[in-house]
């Protein structure tokens, strides 16, 4: 059956593949090449091969959007993008009002808003381009249906094919949309801040900023410096960090859905509800208490004194307060591991340990032979996503040590803090934009290439399209 | 072999009741300062209050001139649902096209939206704020549900496992039966995902009570328009600990109360939601 | 082809961000054209802290009453001081027109341009403020603060009933007697450099600021190396202990017999403490087989004008109201109601004010004072509250080469 589809789904990629070298198939190349002129005007006045064709409502559309994206381009986007090569010369200057007798200051330019709008307008402009070439697209399609003798499609199709042969655009839009305007804007726009020296001597309203090229990750990323010395070693950290706490999670997590659901242990529901409820208490809520009850004078300190032992400084000493955020982690962690692979253990087939029983394997060998590779087989993407979430887990060092204990050899950093929370200070402490976004680029180079890596090994391993 | 068993169950049983220990005094104690009469996140050496009181949970409703901790608990609430609500459809609506529907470009758009999920999400928020400033919409509600569910897309990755899993058969079977592409992802489709469903709903329904770093970004001085965590965590700044901690403590303790209904609730479909679709598989 | 559900709602994002831009530019072109009475309407946003919003709000609506001539309205955000330049920072437009900042921000505002200069009703203002608060607002020889409280600063608290007046002269002194009575002796060293530097400013080192705008400090010299080793004695004595304002208020009058803290934490220790509530300056420690006299930084709480502000009507408003905020009567209340000390001359003298027990404190610590202008907040902060941690860690590293990175990274 599904090698079947296999072939099927070969046979049709070649077919696509075939089609894609006949002039008939639909791309804006095709479209320009073997257009009529009411296609290839389409080019210049959008929509206009759809009207000539008698898709009024489609035709108009298309020039509604030309039109708006023109508009909001020259009115608004033009007065930032022609400055984006200086990012802003004017600094504020103040005016004297004869009238009040004072000095008034009229602001200048904000090297800020001149970045990021111009990134707007220029996105602006792309999506008016896309909708260009559809419409070019759009003409063409209908200039072939004609062609071949068939009646263009009415608006009425048009949209009935939106629920059916294009479903993919119809579902797909929105959600992109929001990843375009919320994620993908703002990287483009962090992205491009490390190239500039927007950092604490550069604050609007007063002063601007402009390009300095890889200077910034030349001073980062320089081991000599205080900031290379300082990224290396919190990167080294972050890394170590990540591992423990995914891997440690995931082994305790496991172990303890393991006991609760060994085969005559009663009371399961009521064990499980003990960590459920650890859950649902807010993280940073649990992460700010445990603050407190690890602090110096804490409730916990307190208690060891009481019972005759030293104090322990939990948060303060380097190697206490890896240990510590590792620890509390894991006691927000694990509920959720438990609940997740006690749902996975349930489902391996038991004959499989009865089998092994037979074999005189003991429990800990059933455990490394059957449950684990059970285990990782199912829930890696899952482990991938907890990787790459501790490597960015900001609320677990923020909350608990905020990145302490500081020392004098790093810059702004402490002995906890990850590559996240330390760009977290930089950027709202001290202004340094530009050395935050470099890191910040390295994180994300990382997680993608980890997960890229990772996710599309794990796919070619499941062979997706066998179940497609 | 029966004694061996009768010792392990004993030590499981052990360990079980001393994790369950360590995993519940924390909450204990966070339920206990609720109660406590002291002020202050510090007491001078003993760990059991000396007064108690259900004061802090009627300061709360009671004293709401600054700290508005109902209205904090409305916005939440608010945003949350609105949140939720357009995630999930955001979600399926990625799931689905990258699981069921083949189209150009689906690999391509796959990883692209796998990359992007990995960008470190407030790296961002400076930039997503002036964004919402160019609309207008600034410290207002709708700009956080605007940006809780804006990106809810990136994470479509378990739910598109969980569609892998449902054979393929019954979505041609339909197509047969003259139903369109809309039609089956409405009747097939979304009937069998529940518990996937119910998976993404809880963890974007909670994500605007844990929210800190995006809300405080978005909100600044408005404190009407705070959210909950946000609230919490002014109540813990060194002006105002003193008198608010045990509050915070009591605030901690209300909104952790229907968090842990929704879970007992729904665990075992959140279990199967996240689960389900690879154990098949 | 058919992508209408993409046209439709790319055109309905376009449209609604053209509408906003429209709006946009409307509200910015009125900018500007003062005219000085008639029916000016003005809506001034204001930032105070949590525990300010009250007093701030009485008497705004004073300022409003005494100025019926204009339609004024007066809105309140909540921003304390200490946050006042990094909430500002994150998006001036959207910060308050007028806000009060400690004046160690003051050259993070002033080179970041975030200030208005005093102009109108100048001489006033620098005749009934004392000497020292008018200084803390200047910057490059121009005014950008309007003086408000003259108490950001920190002393001595203790509790009578285990220490002498003769006792808190030293620190010696105080560690001795408490650790006999099984007291302890609280100051916030950890991460908390603005504490720290009080041994450092004691044994004579300096902060200054050089002509780049750098700082420039000689922690790391042999005095600074002695006030380490000071600080380090103490950290390491049984007596001391750290931690924030909550520990102090929960311990003073129970385990803890002295604590270094400021004037906010005064009604809630003399709650506590009651009959044995008593402050004075901070005490002298042994350097070098010396008593020298700790120092501190002593600091001003000032009122500024956002220099985003390009209406001249509201401009004058935000001035007017700034200066009736720090005038004389807005001051004793101030010292009424929030028991904050006043930085002009005729409320300072008042005989309520000079017989606060606390702001007698700190007037007893001001000669010893230094004044926090010459202070980068960029830089300092970070560092000394580093090796702050590494005093109270009980650090092992060799003490020359933590003072020597701390300075290092300092002056970079």
């Amino acid at each position: 059956m599904t090698k079947q589809q296999n072939t099927g789904v070969k046979k049709n990629a070649r077919k696509i593949k075939a089609h894609a070298n006949n002039k008939e198939s639909i791309t804006s190349l095709n479209a320009l090449v073997h257009g009529n002129a009411r296609t290839r005007l389409s080019l210049v006045i959008s929509g206009f091969g759809n009207i000539m064709y008698g898709q009024i409502i489609k035709g108009l559309l298309f020039l509604g959007f030309q039109f708006s994206v023109l508009f909001i381009f020259i009115s608004f986007g033009m007065e930032y993008v022609s400055k984006i090569n200086t990012l802003g010369t004017e600094t504020m200057r103040s005016e004297y009002n004869d009238a009040l007798d004072i000095f008034v200051n009229v602001p200048g330019d904000n090297s800020l808003k001149i970045l990021l709008y111009s990134i707007f307008a220029v996105a602006i402009l792309v999506v008016g381009i896309t909708l260009q070439l559809a419409s070019v697209k759009s003409s063409y399609a209908t200039q072939l249906d004609v062609k071949r003798g068939k009646q263009p499609n009415s608006f009425a199709a048009d949209l009935r094919s939106m629920l059916d042969k294009n479903l993919h655009t119809t579902l797909l839009t929105p959600p992109f949309l929001g990843v375009a305007a919320f994620t993908l804007l703002p990287i483009i726009f962090m992205i491009l801040l490390a190239f500039t020296n927007f950092d604490r001597d550069h604050q609007p309203p007063g002063n601007l900023f402009t390009w300095v090229g890889l200077q910034n990750f030349i001073d980062v990323l320089n081991f000599g410096g205080t900031k290379g010395n300082t990224f290396f070693g919190v990167l080294g950290w972050t890394l170590v960090w990540a591992v423990f706490a995914t891997f440690l999670n995931y082994l305790f997590g496991m172990v303890v859905a393991l006991m609760i659901n060994k085969k005559d242990i009663r009371l399961k529901g009521l064990w499980r509800t003990c960590f459920v409820i650890a859950i649902a208490v807010p993280g940073f809520v649990t992460l700010l208490f445990m603050r407190q009850m690890l602090s110096e004078m804490g409730t916990v300190n307190v208690i060891l004194q009481s019972w005759g032992f030293e104090p322990v400084n939990f948060l303060r000493n380097t190697m206490n307060a890896r240990l510590t955020v590792i620890v509390v982690n894991l006691w927000i962690g694990i509920p959720y591991t438990m609940l997740i692979t006690s749902g996975i253990l349930m489902n391996i087939p038991k004959d499989l340990y009865e089998a092994s029983k037979i074999d005189g394997a003991g429990p800990l060998r059933q455990f490394r032979s059957i449950t684990l590779p059970y285990m990782l087989a199912v829930t890696t993407p899952y482990l991938i996503t907890q990787f790459i979430g501790n490597l960015n887990n900001f609320n677990a060092i923020f909350f608990l040590t905020q990145g302490g204990p500081p020392v004098t050899d790093y810059y702004n950093a402490g002995k906890t803090d990850l590559l996240i929370t330390w760009l977290y200070r930089l950027t709202v402490s001290f202004g340094d934009y530009n050395i935050a976004s470099v890191i910040g680029i390295v994180t994300f180079v990382i997680c993608a290439s980890i997960s890229l890596i990772t996710f599309n090994i794990l796919a070619s391993a499941k062979k997706e399209e066998t179940f497609s | 072999m029966k004694t061996r068993n009768i010792i392990t169950n004993t030590l499981v049983y052990f360990v079980l009741a001393v994790l369950s220990v360590i995993w519940l005094l924390p909450i204990a104690y966070l339920v206990m300062t609720s109660f406590r009469g002291e002020s202050g996140a510090w007491l001078d050496g003993y760990v059991i209050p000396k007064e108690w009181t259900f004061g802090n949970y009627t300061k709360l409703f009671t004293d709401t001139t600054l700290f508005n901790y109902p209205r904090w608990m409305l916005n939440t609430v608010v945003v949350a649902i609105c949140s939720c609500v357009i995630s999930t459809f955001f979600v399926l609506f990625t799931a689905y096209s990258f699981s069921r529907l083949r189209f150009r470009m689906r690999r391509p758009l796959m990883n692209v939206v796998l990359v992007l999920g990995m960008f470190p999400g407030f790296m961002s928020v400076i930039a997503i704020y002036h964004l919402i400033k160019l609309i207008g919409l600034e410290q207002s509600l709708i700009a956080l549900i605007l940006i809780y569910s804006g990106g809810a897309a990136l994470t479509y990755y378990i739910m598109k496992g969980f569609f892998d899993t449902i054979p393929r058969e019954l979505d041609e079977a339909a197509y047969l039966d003259g139903y369109t592409k809309w039609q089956i992802f409405i009747k097939i489709t979304l009937p069998l995902s529940r518990p996937v469903i119910t998976y993404t709903v809880l963890t974007t329904f909670i994500a605007p009570f844990v929210d800190f770093i995006i809300a405080s970004v978005i909100m600044k001085d408005n404190y009407n328009n705070f959210t909950i965590a946000l609230g919490l965590f002014r109540m813990l700044e060194r002006e105002n600990v003193f008198r608010w901690y045990t509050a915070f403590c009591a605030g901690a303790v209300l909104i952790s109360i229907p968090i842990a209904a929704l879970f007992l609730i729904m665990q075992k479909n959140y279990v199967e939601g996240i689960t389900g679709g690879s154990v098949k598989g | 082809m058919k992508k209408l559900l993409t046209l439709i709602l790319a055109s309905a994002m376009i449209l609604s961000v053209a509408g906003c831009t429209q709006n946009d530019s409307g509200s910015e072109t009125n900018a500007g054209s003062g005219t000085g009475g008639g029916n000016v309407e003005v809506t001034l946003r204001v930032w105070a802290s949590q525990e300010d919003q009250g007093l701030t709000r009485e008497l705004a609506d004073k300022f409003i009453a005494a100025n019926s001539d204009k339609k004024i309205t007066i809105e309140l955000g909540v921003v304390g001081e200490p946050d006042a330049y990094a909430t500002y920072s994150e998006d001036p437009e959207a910060a308050a027109d007028v806000f009060f900042f400690p004046n160690d921000q003051l050259r993070s505002f002033v080179t970041a341009g975030g200030l208005y200069e005093v102009t109108r009703n100048k001489d006033e203002i620098v005749s009934r403020n004392i000497e020292s608060s008018i200084e803390a607002a200047t910057f490059d020889g121009k005014l950008y603060g309007y003086p408000m409280t003259a108490d950001n600063g920190y002393f001595l608290y203790y509790d009578k009933s285990v220490l002498s007046e003769e006792d808190v002269k030293s620190l010696d002194r105080i560690i001795e007697v408490s650790e006999a009575a099984g007291k302890r002796v609280f100051m916030n060293l950890d991460d908390n450099a603005w504490y720290l530097a009080s041994f450092f400013l004691g044994a004579g080192c300096t902060l200054v600021i050089g002509e780049d705008g750098r700082q420039i400090c000689n922690f790391n010299n042999a005095d600074g190396l002695a006030a380490a080793k000071a600080i380090q004695a103490f950290t390491s004595s049984s007596a001391y202990i750290n931690g924030d304002d909550s520990v102090l208020k929960g311990g003073i009058g129970g385990t803890i017999s002295a604590g270094v803290s400021g004037t906010w934490n005064a009604q809630d220790i003399s709650d506590v403490l009651g009959e044995n509530y008593a402050a004075t300056k901070l005490p002298t420690f042994t350097m070098d087989g010396r008593q020298v006299q700790m120092g501190s930084f002593g600091g001003y709480k000032l009122v500024g004008i956002n220099s985003l502000i390009t209406d001249a009507d509201k401009l004058v408003t935000a001035m007017d109201f700034a200066d009736f905020l720090t005038n004389e009567e807005s001051q004793v209340e101030r010292f009424k109601q929030r028991a904050m000390g006043p930085s002009n001359i005729n409320a300072a003298a008042d005989s309520a004010v000079q017989e606060n027990i606390a702001l007698a404190a700190l007037a007893m610590q001001a000669p010893f004072a230094t004044s926090q202008n010459d202070i980068n907040n960029n830089t300092f902060w970070g560092p000394a509250g580093a090796f702050g941690t590494a005093m109270v860690n009980g650090d092992t590293t060799d003490l020359q080469t933590l003072l020597d990175n701390m300075v290092n990274q300092i002056q970079e």
